[in-house]
Parts: structure tokens; sequence; C-alpha cells
């Protein structure tokens, strides 16, 4: 399943909710709902905020044990893999903000791709949807 | 049980005086882009308002970068207002977001309110 969003907050919005009932059709365990949805939100703030995109696309698809998900925007160049992964260190109130979406990337994603294709980032995300207690159903 | 209700946006915010000066805020719902803007202003104000702080998640199903930063936005002023903050009973997806920005070696992370509110309320030596 795929799903067109335009490049604002709002579709970043509709975007989580579309995930979360499509998680919830396809039975998937909570912890990779939980995944996907994290990463989804993480690369659509991205490509809106920093990459001033005007056009996202989001798809899922089964792989092998696992969900693939595919992120297309046509923002500014960002590959996600090679981007500096921030992470607070000591206690101190001089922290920034914002900037951790790399390292919660590279933490819930089992594997994670970058292409640059005709204009457009293309990322894909894999995550597992089989755990001790059950597996995908069929679909 | 469902992880997700219908409606998906809303996260409700109840805010509590309990004892030994200490705000009780329970946060029910997904803390995702919608939750933030919920909550965000009502966050801010306590933030500069209240003595000690404990956010109980308990019932917080997703927390993502909007979440986080409205999170740390409170904990810097918080921080710098020589007040505390702690957060209770986030389960075990929400825990690894927070450990994974390094959120706890700024607030620290308590299995439930008594134990935030102890520790809280413990005298400084």
């Amino acid at each position: 399943m795929n799903r067109e969003f335009s490049g604002t907050i709002e579709a970043a919005m509709d975007a989580e909710g579309w995930l979360a009932a499509a998680c919830q059709e396809l039975r998937l365990p909570s912890e990779t709902a939980f995944a996907i949805s994290l990463c989804v939100e993480e690369l659509f703030l991205n490509a809106v905020q920093h990459g001033g995109a005007s056009a996202v696309t989001v798809a899922l698809n089964a792989v092998a044990d696992g969900l693939c998900v595919e992120f297309r925007d046509d923002g500014a160049s960002f590959n996600p893999i090679v981007a500096p992964v921030r992470r607070i260190e000591q206690r101190c109130d001089d922290f920034e903000i914002g900037g951790y979406g790399t390292g919660l990337l590279q933490k819930f994603a089992r594997r994670m791709s970058y292409r640059r294709e005709g204009g457009r980032n293309l990322v894909a995300l894999e995550f597992d949807a089989v755990r001790a207690s059950g597996v995908l159903p069929a679909t | 049980m469902s992880q997700y209700t219908l409606g998906f946006s809303s996260m409700d915010m109840q805010v509590r005086e309990g004892e030994g000066g200490i705000t009780q805020v329970v946060l029910d719902g997904r803390f995702d882009i919608a939750g933030a803007q919920e909550v965000d202003l009502r966050f801010s104000a306590l933030a500069g308002s209240a003595k000690a702080l404990v956010v109980d998640m308990a019932k917080v199903s997703f927390l993502a970068s909007m979440g986080v930063r409205t999170l740390m936005l409170s904990a810097k002023t918080m921080m710098r207002r020589s007040a505390t903050m702690a957060v209770c009973a986030a389960d075990e997806n929400v825990e690894k977001v927070l450990r994974s920005t390094g959120f706890d070696e700024i607030v620290d992370l308590y299995p439930d309110f008594a134990a935030a509110s102890a520790a809280l309320t413990k005298p400084k030596a």
C-alpha cells in the first residue's frame, strides 16, 4: 500500500494517522508499528522543515521476515545514513532541542538505504514484522 | 488489546497538584506531531511555574521527534529555573526513544509515580 502527501506539517499528521491505521490493519506487532511511525515522522518533518519538500510518498511493502517502508520526497538532497547522529551525553542545560532524528532512525530501523533518484530522496527502511509470539498474518 | 484508538490525533493531559509541591502531569494518547501540538503550550506554562514536575507516561502509546522536543524544551526551562523534572512509567518503546536521544541524561526516569515522587521530595544532601 502507498499514499501520496503534500509537503506540509498537516500532511505529516495525516500520514501518521494513515500509518497507524495501516499497521493496525496489518496486525503488526506494536513495536514494529511504533518503529515505523517514529521513522516516518522523522523523515517527513525533515523533508518539510529542512528540505522544503512539496510532495512525499510513503509505501509499505512486505519483505522476507519483515516490512519495508519506502519514503520519497522532492526536497533538498539528504542522506540520513551519513548525517551526523546527536545524543545528549551528560547533564547540562545547554543541550540542543532538535537534531536527534538520525539517531532514532538508526536505532529503530533494522536496515536503511538511501539513493537520490530523479531529483528525489528515496529512503528505504526495513523493520522486523515477526516476533517470538507469532508471525505477520498473510495478507 | 488494541494499541491505537480511532481519532489518532488526540492526546489528553491532566495536571494534578500533589503532596510536597509536586505537580503530576498525566498524558494519555499518542505523543506524535498532533499530540505534541495539543500539549505544547500547557507544558511550557507548567515548566515555567512548577517547582517539581513528574510526567506520567504510562498511557502514552507513541513518542517521536515532536514529543521529545516538547519534553526537552520543558526540561531545559526547568533546569534553568533550578526546578526538578522526572518522567515515570514509560513503556519499553517510549523509554527506548528517551534513552536513544540521551534525554535520560538530563531527566531521571522512574518505574512509577511513587518512585519519582519519593526521589523528588527527598531532601538533597
